[in-house]
Order: C-alpha cells, then sequence, then structure tokens
C-alpha cells in the first residue's frame, strides 16, 4: 500500500518551472532512489512534499489524506522527517542537544518531558555510532559526523517516512559503505525512505526502485538496474554524444 | 545538573541579602538598587526574545512604555488601585506585543530590527497624540512616600523574570526557542510551531517589561512620551544582556550589575567619561568575548583563539 502519493507536483519560481507535473507514489516500507542531474529539481521537490516550499499544483497524500498546504511543522509533527543538503546544525548546541530536539518535537508532538528525550537522543547516538561526541559541540564536528548527526536529529523524530537529501556528499568510499549500512538498518526500524544521492554505487545497492527527474520532469521510474542502464538516464547524466560513445 | 549548584546558591543569598537589608541602606543606594533592578529585568525580559529566540529586538522600549502608559493612566483617570493597574499594564504589553510580533516575526535579522525600531518610534508618535495618555505634557501619578514598596516591586519582577529565563534554559518550549535561533528551517522541519513560538517569546518579553514600566510610572511619578520611550532604553537592555552572555540567565543580571556599577561610578566623576567607558567596553567585550561574561567565568578561561577569530570577522 503506497504511504506517500505525489500528484502532479509542479512547483514554478516565476516563469522557471522547478518541478513540473511529477506523479509517485511510495509504498510502505520502501527505499526510493531520487536520482537527475544537479538543478534537476531533487531537492525543489522534497521540500515541496515537506512544507518547506508551497507548491504552485498537484497534491501530496500521506496515508490517504491530502497534506498540500500544511506548514513544515505540521508536516513533520505527522512523521514526515528530512535532511538537508546544504547541513543545519544547531550550531551551538551540543550533538546530544541537537538530537533531543527531534525527540521533544517531531512526530506526535514528541516527548515531554527533557529527561526523556535525552533517553531517546542517547539511543539514536548509539545507533549511528556518535555516542561518542554526544557532549561535543555541533559546530566543531567534521563533515561525515555533521551528516550522522542531522540523520540522528531525523531519526529521534521518529518519522514514518525519511527523505534523506545527500547524505553522503563529502564522504569517502569507506564512509559510504558504513553509511549504506546504517540506511538499510534504518529501513529495517520499519522507516519508509527517499534516498537523493549522486553516489550511483550507493543508491544501486540501497534502492528498490528509482525513480529519475530531468529538467523538474520524471524523465523515468523503475528497478535499478533497468534505470541505470537506460539510454536516457546515461544521456541525462553525461550529455548524448557520450551516452553513444558508452554503448559503442 | 551539578553546574548550576554554585550559581543558583551564590542568587539565593544575594537575594535573601536584598530582602533583607533595603532598611538599612542609604536612601541614595536604595535608589541605585531599584534602578539596577528595573535595568536587570528589562535586559532579562529581553533575553526572552533577543537571547534565547535570536530575534534582536530594537524596539522593547515599546512595552515597556504602553505597560507604563497602562498602568498610569488606570491609576490616575480611572483611579483603579495599583495592583490592578499593573497587572493590566503587563497585559496590555503581552497583547500589544503578540499583535506586533505576528506580523513583523516573520521579518528576520536586520529587517526584524528595524521593524521593532519603527514599532517603538511609532508607539511614541501615537502616545503623544492621545488625550487620555495627557499627550506631550505627560502623566502626573500619586506621590507615595516610601521607596521601599518599589524596592521590593521590582526585586520580585527581577526575580520572576529570571525564573522565567531559568525555565527556558531547562525546558521542551526553551528548547524549541534555541532551535528557532540556531535555524529556524531545520527547527520547523523537526515540529517546532515557529510562528507560535516566536509569538509566545515576544509576548512573554514584552509582558514583562510592561510589568518593569508600570512600577517605572508609579515610582517616577511622572511619565511623558520622550522620557519612556527612549532609543537609548532598548539599547541598555541589549548591552547588558550581549555584555553578560545573551541566551544564559545569568548573563543579563551579571551585565546589568558590571554596567550600571562602572557608570554610576564614573557618573560622579564625569558624566560624558561613563559614557565613553561604556562604549569601550561593549566593544572589548564583543572582541574577546562573544559570547559574554557569563560563559567566560563559567569556562574560566580568556580566550585569545576568540580573541583572533572576532578580529578576522569584523575586520578590525
Amino acid at each position: 500500500m503506497a504511504i506517500l502519493e505525489a500528484q502532479g507536483v509542479t512547483k514554478r519560481f516565476g516563469g522557471l518551472a522547478a518541478v513540473s507535473g511529477v506523479s509517485f507514489n511510495l509504498g510502505d516500507g520502501e527505499i526510493l532512489g531520487l536520482i537527475g542531474p544537479n538543478g534537476s529539481g531533487k531537492t525543489t521537490l522534497v521540500n515541496v512534499i515537506t512544507g518547506a516550499l508551497s507548491s504552485s499544483d498537484g497534491d501530496v497524500r500521506f496515508r490517504g489524506d491530502s497534506i498540500r498546504g500544511l506548514a513544515s511543522h505540521e508536516i513533520g509533527r505527522l512523521g514526515v522527517g528530512r535532511t538537508f543538503q546544504i547541513v543545519k546544525p544547531f550550531r551551538n548546541l551540543t550533538v546530544l542537544e541537537n538530537v533531543m530536539v527531534g525527540a521533544l518535537f517531531g512526530a506526535r508532538g514528541g516527548a515531554r518531558a527533557l529527561s526523556e528525550a535525552r533517553r531517546q537522543a542517547e539511543r539514536v547516538l548509539e545507533f549511528v555510532a556518535l555516542a561518542h561526541l554526544a557532549d561535543a559541540s555541533a559546530d566543531g564536528l567534521n563533515v561525515p559526523e555533521r551528516k550522522r548527526m542531522e540523520l540522528a536529529r531525523a531519526l529521534a523524530m521518529r518519522p514514518t517516512v525519511l527523505f534523506l537529501d545527500e547524505v553522503m556528499a563529502g564522504l569517502n568510499p569507506a564512509e559510504i559503505d558504513a553509511a549504506v549500512v546504517l540506511i538499510k538498518q534504518i529501513r529495517d526500524r520499519g522507516i519508509t525512505l527517499v534516498v537523493i544521492e549522486h553516489v550511483m554505487k550507493a543508491i544501486r545497492d540501497l534502492s528498490d526502485r528509482i525513480m529519475v527527474l530531468y529538467h523538474g520532469e520524471k524523465l523515468t521510474e523503475g528497478l535499478p538496474h533497468q534505470v541505470l542502464n537506460d539510454p536516457d538516464v546515461v544521456a541525462a547524466y553525461l550529455g548524448r554524444r557520450f551516452a553513444e560513445q558508452s554503448h559503442a | 545538573m551539578a553546574g548550576d549548584r554554585i550559581p543558583i546558591a551564590l542568587g539565593a543569598a544575594a537575594l535573601l541579602i536584598l530582602v533583607a537589608t533595603p532598611g538599612l541602606l542609604s536612601p541614595f543606594l536604595v535608589q541605585f538598587l531599584i534602578n539596577l533592578f528595573m535595568l536587570a529585568a528589562l535586559a532579562e525580559s529581553w533575553n526572552i526574545i533577543g537571547g534565547f529566540t535570536g530575534y534582536a529586538s530594537f524596539g522593547n522600549v515599546a512595552f515597556f512604555g504602553v505597560g507604563a502608559y497602562a498602568t498610569g493612566v488606570l491609576l490616575t483617570t480611572a483611579e483603579l488601585p495599583f495592583a490592578l493597574a499593573l497587572a493590566a499594564g503587563g497585559i496590555a504589553a503581552a497583547v500589544f506585543a503578540a499583535l506586533v510580533g505576528m506580523p513583523i516575526l516573520r521579518l528576520k535579522g536586520h529587517y526584524f530590527a528595524i521593524a521593532t525600531l519603527g514599532v517603538a518610534e511609532t508607539t511614541r508618535e501615537i502616545v503623544y497624540n492621545l488625550r487620555i495618555t495627557g499627550g506631550g505634557t505627560g502623566l502626573t501619578m500619586p506621590i507615595s512616600r516610601s521607596p521601599l514598596p518599589f524596592y521590593y516591586l521590582m526585586l520580585s519582577i527581577l526575580l520572576a523574570t529570571t525564573l522565567v529565563n531559568w525555565w527556558l534554559s531547562s525546558s521542551r518550549f526553551g528548547y524549541g526557542l534555541i532551535a528557532i535561533r540556531e535555524d529556524e528551517d531545520a527547527a520547523a522541519a523537526m515540529g517546532i510551531n515557529t510562528p507560535l513560538y516566536k509569538t509566545i517569546a515576544f509576548s512573554v518579553s514584552g509582558g514583562l517589561a510592561g510589568l518593569v514600566g508600570g512600577v517605572f510610572a508609579y515610582w517616577i511619578t511622572f511619565i511623558d512620551p520622550e522620557g519612556v520611550f527612549k532609543v537609548s532604553t532598548t539599547i541598555q537592555m541589549i548591552i547588558m544582556a550581549v555584555f553578560g552572555g545573551a541566551g544564559t540567565v545569568a548573563g543579563p543580571l551579571l551585565g546589568a550589575l558590571v554596567l550600571s556599577s562602572v557608570s554610576e561610578f564614573l557618573s560622579t566623576q564625569l558624566v560624558s567619561l561613563a559614557e565613553l567607558v561604556n562604549g569601550l567596553i561593549v566593544i572589548l567585550v564583543v572582541l574577546f568575548m562573544p559570547r559574554g561574561l557569563a560563559e567566560m567565568i563559567r569556562k574560566r578561561q580568556f580566550s585569545l583563539r576568540d580573541f583572533a577569530r572576532n578580529f578576522r570577522e569584523y575586520r578590525v
């Protein structure tokens, strides 16, 4: 059963349609890979679905109910979480405090007491292997650690659906492998995931299905090996000429 | 939190001494302390919106003024008892802050600062032109005999404001405000109702400033728009909070204590010297301890690295 349905989602900035008529279904418990060249509208699509941007047209349904026009915090409380491509740590807080905010708010309003939020945050930090940095200042973390903290913060919200916007950008190959394992573990906890990524190996290993955006429109959707070998998809990434060479 | 015990013990001891001793102090010192409580309470009230929520309001004197005038009008024209007039003054300021806050809290950074400055200036002009407020001639309160009631009232409001700040530092609501300060988009994505939280913070900040204004009006016995709606009063709140440590509980208290003592001492020598030194202190604070006095005392270190970083950032 689809937990999230997007129908003809469109976002126009003046005359530019950053996202144009995108429809897709998200099955309960699946991992959907969302790929496309830079500027193809992936982050805009996430911003529209999670309420950070208002949509120009189309509808989004979560568990059957329309969430179009809801504010960002209302969608967060329903259980739709996200990370940000450009990470947004709460710099003057510790790592633990950052994650506590997720536990205090998040889905269904979160924990009421700080002590309960602290316990939940500690468990999440344990899970993403950041427990040793719990009391470190968020400002002092390196890129992979920041990405992990952002992931922990989103997980502490106890989301049903989680959008991961390039959580692997800037990671080295070993860190990417670790991230793939972690994301699979997140899915095993019953969380439905949409993973935006440029690291094709990771996307192939992770995704149950892949959807490709190109110039704001859905180019194709399907099983990983089909989509990644699709000449149109290769052309979208490399340009027509290189795509023909790669098939020659 | 074991690290909190020493400041709490110090605060409680100071409070006991302050409650027990005003009868023994010279009239000059009592007046100085009432003024100190007032500035500290204003700095703590500003801290709620400016320090915790990160919205640098340059117009909080408007709420101080609305509280002063609402209390004054009810006390004189309506002849209400002072307690009722004061409560109404605080409520009027809180409601005013909420109504003004709903539109302008959509602005950020400099735009918000300028909008709040505009609110304060506009409020002064309106008060100037109303008949009920006495316009430019001002309002004269009934004269009260002893300064001690004002001493205890200001001290109570300061205590209440400090307790609100303390609660913010250790509550879910306070975490929400801090998250908004740190990154509003991330805060909203995590399920924090940012417009509501900001408006409540602004309203509570304004309501407490309004209570201070109400006590001020009765204490000073005469209010007029020029004297009540001074931009410099807002600036004092900000400087004291930032000097002591914005977003901390003890910071605004420390800031008010140090800065008003220094300026009181220096202005007995030479008024312009006091202002000069105040200005120098602010510059040094921004350069050497951007997180304020409270943070420096807590860490027990004077960071040269912070200094170097600020030197670069501000391109001194």
